[in-house]
């Protein structure tokens, strides 16, 4: 237990440092602003680091999240809006590299969620190689329903929580 | 009642026998779990030496009334009626047979402690109160440990289930889940439950995400998907040891795996490109054999107890529904026929049922079904209910559920006539696992 007495002060410490260069804000951000930083500015982090961390997931960040419709994984035309949004900041940013997380409402099992989560990340990546986005700028990854935005059971909650979240891995 | 009839009267209140032999011996009775058919009193355990404050004879009392109820088979008399003392001693000589009767006690649970340093023995006796004698079958003399002396209430309860059911109790064994109760928002930690506890014990300090935890079926290991290296992969941690390590090599993500029964391979389900399907790996993660190959999720391979077949959950059919195939690769079969979204299967040990998460209204319910699919039977109403794994002994399952507000583990027998919460608390307690039996 000394140890993670010890691990968790130095967590507290980093904290401090990273809060003192401005980035440890627990402002929400709004579209558009840079993100909340882990250290290099522009980078949030992926969900599960800032759950690590005890911040809340992000809701959009510089990209914007791309939502689905239930137990669905097709890429809705409602959504292309932001997808171009998304495929523009990334032809101005030719040297950012993405991972794209899949994420799922409540309503579903914890391993059926997670083979869901993955085939919306792939959804996104597709559409974004398709417009000539390169595969090797783009990784992803399934948290399936296990890091909600929001754990209402209603209808509004469930949708936002259907998506896929864009981390900024470097520029 | 003579004992040789009390015996034929429970023997016939097991499930299996409840049909044909029932109607010789008793009508107009609903048996089997749920039906509280056995009004039985159990007395603290006298002190015989050692146990001064009472306080070990009483947990077993308190651990094994528990289980007697959780098994849903009997009625607790209230211990505030007793009509006996600790004085009292324990051999049917000395017995207030006639005070038990009016008290409604069919059989009564009497015993002695003595404790010795650590070492704790008990003796246990089984009494057959119209019979006015006590069931020589049920009961022995056990020694343990202090710290054993809840495993000793478990094994007495199993016992007594294997005596009047002709199924031994599930009760002597671990519960593996994962839960939030950390403290640390949405990341889980491995914990592990038995049913004499309040609260699951924590296992693991990974502070990440975990999912689907699972037996080793030797219950030295728990297998589960773990987001520690940034993509899920499946990890074990060692009992003994109490080491978390990686299981399977390899870049791909893995969302779950299980263990055959013997212990020589493992089924997993792998993505790959945003697709999963189901591998057969051997124990150190080398591929044997792809066995799905589908465009469609294909999700929680759960192993068929003779170890030659699978079960598992694909949207192949444009909706999650079970199926089950050779671990061959070959009679692919749908299993579940009526629901529009059927998720994580699991397969009796007995070999012949299998449990599965339901959609219903706005949440789900657990379903049991015979193996061919007919037969399916929601077992749960209240609340949300998913993740069902079975007991060893093929009768009770275990699941999460919503009812109480919160993920917590719940109990119900197959036919769902047994409901009983077995956790509580703020935090999510969710993917129990039930281990087999544990070796004494």
């Amino acid at each position: 237990m000394r140890w993670m007495t010890a691990k968790r002060t130095a967590l507290i410490a980093l904290c401090v440092v990273v809060a003192l260069a401005g980035a440890c804000s627990t402002k929400k951000k709004g579209v558009g602003e840079e993100g909340t930083g882990t250290g290099e500015e522009g980078l949030s982090g992926s969900s599960l680091d800032r759950a690590r961390s005890g911040r809340g997931p992000e809701e959009d960040g510089i990209l914007k999240d791309i939502h689905f419709g239930y137990d669905s994984a097709e890429i809705e035309s409602s959504e292309r809006g932001r997808l171009d949004e998304n495929v523009d900041w990334l032809r101005q940013n030719p040297r950012a590299k993405i991972e794209l997380e899949g994420h799922c409402d409540s309503r579903g099992t914890i391993e059926y969620n997670l083979g869901l989560g993955a085939k919306r990340a792939k959804a996104v990546k597709d559409y974004l190689v398709g417009q000539g986005i390169g595969g090797d700028r783009i990784s992803t990854i399934s948290y399936g329903k296990e890091l909600p935005l929001c754990q209402d059971e209603t209808e509004a909650c469930w949708a936002r929580n259907r998506r896929v979240h864009a981390v900024i891995l470097g520029k | 009642m003579t004992t040789a009839r009390l015996v034929a009267w429970m023997m016939a209140m097991a499930i299996g026998a409840a049909a044909t032999r029932a109607d010789a011996v008793v009508t107009g009775t609903i048996v089997g779990p749920g039906s509280q058919s056995f009004p039985i009193a159990v007395v603290p355990l006298k002190n015989l030496g050692g146990d001064n404050d009472g306080s070990l004879g009483k947990t077993f009392a308190r651990v094994l009334s528990k289980d007697l109820d959780l098994s849903g088979y009997f009625k607790l008399i209230d211990p505030r009626t007793f009509i006996e003392n600790q004085a009292s001693g324990i051999g049917a000589a000395e017995i207030d047979f006639v005070g038990w009767a009016a008290l409604g006690a069919q059989e009564l649970v009497k015993g002695g402690i003595s404790v010795d340093g650590d070492k704790v023995t008990v003796e246990v006796r089984l009494f057959d109160v119209p019979g006015r004698k006590d069931v020589p079958e049920v009961g022995r003399r056990v020694s343990g440990a202090r710290a054993d002396v809840p495993r000793m209430a478990h094994r007495f309860a199993d016992q007594l289930l294997e005596f009047l059911t002709g199924e031994r109790g599930p009760f002597d064994s671990q519960i593996a889940l994962t839960s939030t109760r950390g403290g640390r928002g949405l990341l889980k930690e491995l914990y592990l439950w038995t049913f004499d506890r309040d609260d699951p014990m924590r296992l693991t300090n990974e502070q990440t995400l975990m999912a689907s935890p699972r037996w080793r079926p030797d219950g030295g290991a728990i297998l589960f998907t773990s987001w520690k290296e940034h993509q899920p992969h499946l990890f074990t941690f060692d009992m003994q040891t109490r080491r978390v390590s990686r299981l399977v090599p390899g870049a791909g993500a893995v969302l779950s795996g299980a263990w055959s029964p013997d212990g020589s391979k493992l089924l997993v389900a792998r993505e790959d490109g945003g697709n999963s399907d189901i591998f057969l790996l051997d124990r150190s993660g080398g591929l044997i054999r792809q066995l799905t190959d589908h465009w469609a999720i294909d999700v929680s391979p759960v192993w068929a107890p003779d170890g030659q077949r699978f079960a598992f959950c694909s949207a192949r059919g444009g909706s999650p529904q079970i199926y089950e195939m050779g671990i061959d690769g070959s009679g692919l079969r749908r299993v579940s026929t009526v629901g529009n979204y059927n998720t994580s299967p699991a397969w009796s040990p007995k070999g012949d049922r299998i449990a599965y998460s339901t959609r219903a209204g706005g949440g789900f319910q657990v379903v049991v079904a015979m193996m061919d699919g007919t037969g399916a039977k929601t077992v749960t109403s209240q609340g949300s209910n998913e993740d069902p794994s079975w007991a060893p002994d093929g009768r009770y399952l275990i699941f999460s559920t919503t009812r109480g507000g919160g993920h917590h583990l719940a109990l119900a027998d197959r036919d769902g006539r047994v409901q009983r919460e077995l956790t509580r608390g703020t935090a999510d307690d969710t993917s129990p696992s039930w281990s087999a039996r544990l070796e004494w």
